[in-house]
């Protein structure tokens, strides 16, 4: 199979790692399998004619191998469209929420733009005006995005070798739980898809999307309300775009991480907090990463 | 613009891009890929979406009838468009409008 490692570039010849896209693609007629099917066909005579021109797949072969690389700001930017599409909806939410709390959209818009964390906004809104003091008021509303400090490493120890930060003051500043999630669903497929260009790719959307939703929903307000079924139907977006992310990334190896995660989230937010039950969820989710769940679920 | 907002704003939005960010400057790249370190760190990704999920859909467990066939359609939807394309995207238009659809027709 590798002998047509180096050739134009073409992305499956360059590895030979069997993770779960490279398998997709092996198995999808018409996109890189051409070369391998070639040769599948008239053995090493396949790799003469390919070289030499003669090959009748080669036009094929050329075509797929000008698709976007896994690791480009496109195929991050596709990889989070998903995100894109729910966080208009949910910035709309907080326009019209602050719209409603007395803010300007010029001030809903700011602070989508320099905080995009949509609890700690909602948070912004029911504690602005109580005369607690600022500081107090700020630290709190950050220790609801604790989890976030997790995610940078989390990716990079997935990217592994091809890890790099030379630009994260600019990626990981989009690092929202949604971005967060499509990173980690395109590198469980394959740690081929990490570049900085494919994280600036993936951060791009959903951040310009929330900012605009906010906007929107700070200017055109009410427009949705009177259209019951599709405002019930953009409320479903964010809870379907995660519950999509789960089944994305479920497996043996995950289940029972999976497993202890919700059963631990659950009480505690029922009995705390949404905030203690996603921390403490999550952080005991990971521990139980410890845990080699592999041989468990047969 | 208020004072108070544009304070709130940018202590929060600096806070959270710092956590964010500063992060990534940890060296992770000798951390052993079988060790505790790299377990814990593979384990965020899906422990954080499930915490979250949690999170998204507990609020609308209800006990109402047709609370639960909306949510039942919504969660039906976003599974059907998961298994015919396995693409985020299709899943979770698929859920929404499963969900607008049973609102519209309930």
């Amino acid at each position: 199979m590798l002998v047509f490692a180096g050739l134009d570039n073409h992305p499956i010849g360059q590895k030979n790692e069997p993770d779960r896209e490279g398998v997709a693609n092996e198995a999808r007629p018409g996109t890189c399998n051409a070369p391998r099917r070639c040769f599948l066909m008239i053995g090493k005579r396949g790799l003469w004619a390919y070289r030499t021109r003669l090959c009748p797949l080669r036009p094929a072969i050329m075509t797929a191998t000008l698709t976007a690389p896994k690791d480009s700001f496109r195929a991050g930017a596709a990889a989070s469209l998903a995100i894109t599409l729910g966080y208009f909806p949910v910035g709309v939410a907080f326009g019209i929420a602050a719209e409603r709390a007395g803010l300007s959209a010029l001030e809903a818009g700011f602070l989508s733009a320099v905080i995009y964390a949509g609890a700690s906004q909602f948070l912004v809104l029911a504690l602005l005006g109580t005369g607690a003091p600022l500081l107090v008021t700020a630290l709190s509303i950050m220790a609801t995005n604790l989890r976030h400090v997790l995610y940078g490493p989390a990716i990079l120890e997935k990217a592994r070798d091809r890890a790099a930060s030379r630009h994260a003051w600019g990626w990981a500043g989009w690092l929202s739980d949604g971005a967060f999630g499509a990173t980690i669903v395109a590198l469980d497929k394959s740690r081929e898809h990490f570049s900085e260009r494919f994280m600036f790719g993936i951060g791009l959307g959903p951040y310009v999307s929330w900012v605009l939703g906010t906007l929107a929903g700070a200017v055109f307000g009410g427009a949705v309300s009177g259209y019951p079924a599709l405002d019930a139907a953009l409320g479903f977006l964010m809870p379907a775009l995660f519950l999509a992310m789960l089944l994305a990334l479920l497996s043996r190896r995950t289940l029972g991480v999976v497993i202890i995660t919700a059963l631990v989230t659950a009480p505690l937010i029922l009995l705390v907090s949404p905030t203690v039950g996603i921390v403490g969820g999550m952080v005991a989710g990971a521990l139980s990463g410890l845990i080699r769940w592999e041989g468990k679920f047969r | 613009m208020t004072t108070e907002v544009l304070l709130i704003g940018l202590i929060v939005g600096v806070g959270t891009w710092a956590m964010r960010f500063l992060p990534t400057r940890l060296n992770v790249s000798s951390v052993d890929p079988d060790g505790p370190v790299s377990r814990f760190l593979n384990a965020t990704g899906p422990a954080a979406i499930t915490a979250l999920t949690v999170a998204a859909f507990l609020p609308l467990l209800e006990a109402d009838l047709r609370a639960m066939t909306l949510l039942s359609a919504g969660v039906v939807g976003t599974i059907a468009g998961f298994l015919v394309r396995r693409d985020i995207s299709v899943a979770t238009v698929a859920g929404a409008v499963a969900y607008g659809l049973a609102f519209w027709l309930l």
